[in-house]
């Protein structure tokens, strides 16, 4: 049986029939009909807390005293705005924070790829017995094409640099070259125009490009006819086809995409030149999708043994792929963060509990009067929610200012950051960040309220601080825990940190100071041979008068030129193997290289580098033996090398290279042979944190710029970069008008490849300054309460004669103590931590004893700074004053 | 006149008492709560202050733990009013509330008793 719950109204009706019954009763006594209903009323007491109370009987009366708590607790923060400030301003600089980091990291890590069902989409790659993942050669990318059974579609792409004109003006651009599964794939649709047709998907077919949302406005002015666009690049001619919506962008900053199949096959098993591209049939994982193609790629193997090098197949998810390295980094950043953000409630908590001593009178006398206890708690959560609410408003709008500065500090190679803005995931984390924290420190603060030495409070007289020792032990506890995290977090800061300085104080091979950089392409005619000796003696004529007419720019020192930067464009040097070939015959053609090739005995392997005799005197590599590039070197004069130490060292640890000849020409399609004539310093092409690479730099008046080189200028100046730049485009203009040149510095190339690196640290170093800062705070309050706790004590322990350096060792041994434990628990928590930040560091190790000490001595000097001034202030202590001192 | 005693001399309802009070006061027939708040003041010579606010929370506690029921009817001076009357379930609770009340008094009265007896001045 169902009984209707009881209404409200119905109980209203009863209480006015008890009160009609009442007066009946008062009536049948002879009293007046006023003076009756007076009576029962009084009788029967306060009406409407009956009625509240009936409403009130079966659910907690928390909402309804939400209000009533909420207005309280504003009167509190009123009445005590420094304290209000100081708790509002330290949550809001961990929850700002935590946001700002966590927008990154939604952005980057978290939000699913603008395409269709992303999660099937994944990167492929060849997988080699040694454990490289290279990318694929075209006839295994065929192969996998045709015979799996767990993709729906599969793609091959590449993209580089490359030069733009027919639009408003010429542009170094990103450009790709994709396979017809390119953008089926990735199930995308054109925002104008329309994908490659059959016909421009066939080798020698129609050429056709599509450009980007971004190209399209900047350089086509967004005209909705594209017809009338025909776009040249890298000497072929191109009608515009499509625009992509302004949201894509993959490959990450392309702005144009080719057909790849317009340039014919080029049948190769070991030419790891296409980037892998794939959709996971419906239900298959990428477990299977994996299984699949590496069994393609043994039956590959089995096929064509020793002439091919992959083992198996590679798979990785497309999100995962684009994140890779970044996820260790936002990872720790969180990490950062997040301890910050346990700093500052930890620091809040002690406050908290400070105040609540303060206020031990004012509850004792609540609890006196019947408040209960779940009312108490119900109070102070109202208050930590307002002053919570206040911090994360506060907070939301620091990460809304965080959000508009970061972009300035991201790394350019930061994948996916121009999504980063506060949305409703960012603003959701946020409001539950200020939720956890004002629930958390609010059962702290009515745990601490509803501590049993509240009854003592009443009878404490005055002195009440007398009884809250066990408050402050609490505080001291929040403090301890506060250096400790602090520590963690400078530790972190002082492990990248030295990393860094050990990154930047390494010698890259050469001076970066004053660098001018200009990087460009030269077209090669359509339907000519760019290893054509024509088309090269004619390119080196160009770039020789360029060169030359740089060299009149005033303040120019010395201009080279070379086939791409080291460092800075790191991996552009492309490697390869080389043929040992002294005495024998050169090969004649490729096959003899390849059969040459397989004995390893006279094969070695390094980076090739086209370079002028210049480009080693303007980034002052040094001559180490033998010869540079000359004058007596040109096209007809056998072709010379000059090749760095380390490969010197390790080709021909017992022989002098110089007078070896070598055979390189599977790297520009040039089969003369090469003499070394001169050994040159190493330099760190590809990046400061890797070793020294092997490189075989070849002149390039005797062997031209080609495919796998991007000219690029290095110039030596003291003029500013700025004069140099527009005299240098003037240049440009008069002698390759159609020629697009990007003009950067060699600190701005250098400091690219830094960023990310310079990124974490910086923010995990602020991090570290706020957490010290809020724990140096939270130190100094502890101290500062201790000393007037013990002003009475200090006082007497003057009045019979201590000295002015005997309170002052008591009031900072009271610190020392707290920084010691502290720093204890810090350096054992840290020395579990640290090894997860192994991958990002350089040079040290995590547990790097230097670092470890060296933020301990920080930390400790900044908790004795902290509790100095109440340190100081108890030596000034009038004995007399504080003997009267309640 | 009512003969309300001076407040000095009347006893707040010890917790848990109400209840017992009023199940024992509804054993004689359906009662509405005024006549049950009546009955107790009279029945302990108005000793018992019940507050009214509290005895009809008592009163709707009761009902929600069906221990008593409730209907309204009309009153004997022909009033609006709500009835209570003990259910099965009460006169159980009933039964077991008294034995426990009075292993309670029982054993505060040999407490009591013994510790007065000798050194009652001190008390």
């Amino acid at each position: 049986m169902f009984r209707r719950k009881r209404t409200n109204d119905d109980f209203v009706d009863e209480i006015k029939a008890h009160l009609e019954l009442e007066a009946e009763e008062f009536r049948s006594k002879g009293l007046s009909e006023e003076e009756a209903h007076r009576r029962a009323r009084v009788a029967f007491g306060n009406v409407p807390a009956a009625q509240e109370r009936f409403r009130m009987r079966n659910r907690a009366p928390f909402f309804d005293n939400l209000a009533r708590d909420i207005n309280f607790a504003i009167r509190q923060i009123v009445r005590n705005p420094g304290f209000a400030a100081v708790v509002t301003f330290t949550l809001a600089l961990g929850i700002g924070a935590s946001t700002s980091i966590f927008s990154v990291a939604d952005a980057v890590l978290l939000r699913p790829l603008p395409y269709p069902n992303p999660q099937q989409i994944v990167r492929i790659w060849e997988q080699l017995p040694n454990g490289h993942q290279p990318n694929l050669a075209e006839s295994n990318f065929e192969d996998f094409l045709a015979q799996n059974n767990t993709f729906t579609s599969l793609a091959a792409y590449d993209y580089g640099m490359a030069s733009i004109s027919g639009g408003s003006e010429p542009v170094r651009v990103n450009a790709a070259a994709v396979s017809s599964g390119f953008f089926p794939t990735l199930g995308v649709q054109p925002f104008r125009g329309r994908l490659f047709a059959a016909d421009e998907q066939r080798p020698h077919g129609t050429p056709a490009i599509i450009v980007s949302y971004g190209y399209w406005q900047r350089y086509l002015g967004g005209a909705s006819d594209l017809s009338k666009f025909h776009l040249d690049l890298e000497g072929g001619s191109y009608p515009v086809v499509g625009v992509m919506p302004p949201s894509f962008d993959f490959p990450s900053g392309v702005a144009a995409w080719i057909s790849r199949e317009l340039d014919p096959p080029s049948p190769s098993r070991t030419g790891h030149n296409w980037r892998g591209l794939g959709r996971i049939r419906d239900g298959i994982t990428v477990g299977q999708a994996r299984a699949n193609l590496s069994a393609i790629a043994r039956r590959i193997r089995d096929q064509y043994g020793t002439q091919v090098d992959l083992a198996a197949a590679a798979v990785i998810p497309l999100a995962d792929a684009i994140v890779g390295d970044v996820r260790i980094a936002l990872i720790t950043l969180l990490g950062a963060v997040g301890l910050l953000l346990l700093v500052a409630c930890a620091n809040v908590a002690g406050l908290l509990v400070a105040r609540i001593s303060a206020r031990r009178k004012e509850l004792a006398i609540r609890g006196a009067l019947g408040a209960g206890r779940g009312r108490m708690i119900q109070q102070f959560l109202a208050e930590s929610f307002a002053l919570s609410l206040a911090a994360g408003v506060m907070g939301i709008l620091m990460a809304a200012g965080g959000v508009r500065v970061l972009p300035a500090i991201l790394p350019a190679n930061l994948p996916r950051q121009e999504g980063i803005s506060l949305n409703l995931t960012v603003l959701l984390f946020a409001l539950a960040a200020t939720v956890v924290v004002s629930v958390a420190l609010g059962l702290f603060a009515a745990w601490r309220a509803g501590g049993s030495d509240l009854g003592d409070a009443l009878s404490a007289g005055s002195r009440s601080q007398a009884g809250s020792s066990a408050s402050q032990r609490l505080r001291r506890l929040l403090v301890v825990g506060e250096i400790a995290t602090t520590l963690v977090i400078l530790l972190g800061a002082g492990l990248l940190g030295r990393s860094f300085l050990r990154l930047v104080s390494i010698s890259p091979g050469f001076r970066q100071e004053n660098l001018i950089t200009m990087e460009f392409s030269l077209n090669t005619p359509q339907g000519q041979d760019g290893t054509d000796q024509q088309v090269i003696s004619r390119q080196i004529r160009l770039l020789d008068s360029i060169v030359g007419r740089l060299r009149t720019i005033p303040g120019t020192a010395s201009v080279g030129l070379a086939g791409a930067l080291p460092v800075a464009a790191g991996d552009n040097l492309a490697d390869g193997l080389f043929l040992i070939i002294n005495g024998q015959k050169p090969p004649a053609n490729f096959d003899e290289f390849g059969r040459i090739a397989k004995n390893r005995s006279q094969t070695g392997l390094a980076e090739y580098a086209v370079a002028s005799e210049e480009y080693f005197h303007t980034l002052g590599i040094p001559l180490i033996r033998g010869r540079m590039f000359g004058e007596q070197d040109d096209m007809n004069s056998p072709h010379v090398a000059v090749i760095s130490e380390s490969l010197a060292r390790k080709r021909w640890p017992n022989q002098d290279p110089i007078g070896q000849v070598i055979e390189f020409g599977n790297m520009d399609g040039n089969l003369r042979p090469l003499t070394i004539v001169g050994i040159a310093g190493d330099v760190r092409a590809s990046g400061l944190d890797r070793p020294p690479s092997p490189i075989i730099y070849v002149d390039y008046r005797q062997r031209g710029m080609n495919a796998n080189s991007t000219p690029t200028i290095v110039m030596r100046s003291t003029a500013p970069a700025g004069e140099i730049a527009s005299a240098a485009r003037g240049i440009f203009h008069e002698l390759a008008p159609d020629v697009p040149v990007k003009f950067s510095t060699f600190a701005d190339d250098m400091g690219g490849w830094l960023a990310d690196r310079r990124f974490l640290l910086l923010l995990v170093g602020l991090f570290a300054c706020i957490a010290l800062i809020i724990a140096g705070v939270g130190l100094y309050g502890v101290v500062a309460f201790f000393v007037a706790q013990r002003t009475q004590e200090i006082g007497v322990r003057m009045a019979i004669g201590a000295q002015r350096s005997d309170v002052l060792r008591l009031v900072l041994g009271e610190a020392a103590r707290m920084a010691a434990f502290g720093v204890i628990i810090g350096v054992v928590a840290s020395l579990a931590i640290s090894r997860l930040l192994t991958s990002l560091l350089f040079g040290i190790s995590a547990t790097d004893p230097l670092t470890f000490i060296g933020v301990a001595v920080l930390l400790s000097l900044v908790a004795l700074a902290a509790s100095f001034i109440p340190a100081y202030r108890a030596t000034r202590v009038d004995p007399v004053t504080a003997l009267r001192y309640e | 006149m009512t003969t309300q005693k001076n407040t000095d001399d009347r006893i707040a309802l010890l917790q848990g008492t109400l209840d017992l009070l009023i199940l024992r006061t509804l054993l004689l027939g359906p009662c509405h709560g005024q006549g049950v708040a009546r009955s107790i003041q009279r029945q302990s010579e108005e000793v018992f202050f019940v507050d009214h606010g509290s005895l009809y929370l008592a009163l709707q506690r009761l009902e929600d733990r069906k221990w008593i029921s409730a209907k309204w009817g009309v009153s004997e001076n022909n009033r609006k009013a709500r009835f209570y009357s003990l259910t099965l379930k009460g006169r159980g609770q009933l039964v077991e509330k008294t034995s426990e009340w009075e292993r309670l008094t029982k054993a505060m009265g040999l407490i009591l008793g013994g510790c007065a007896g000798p050194s009652g001045e001190e008390a």
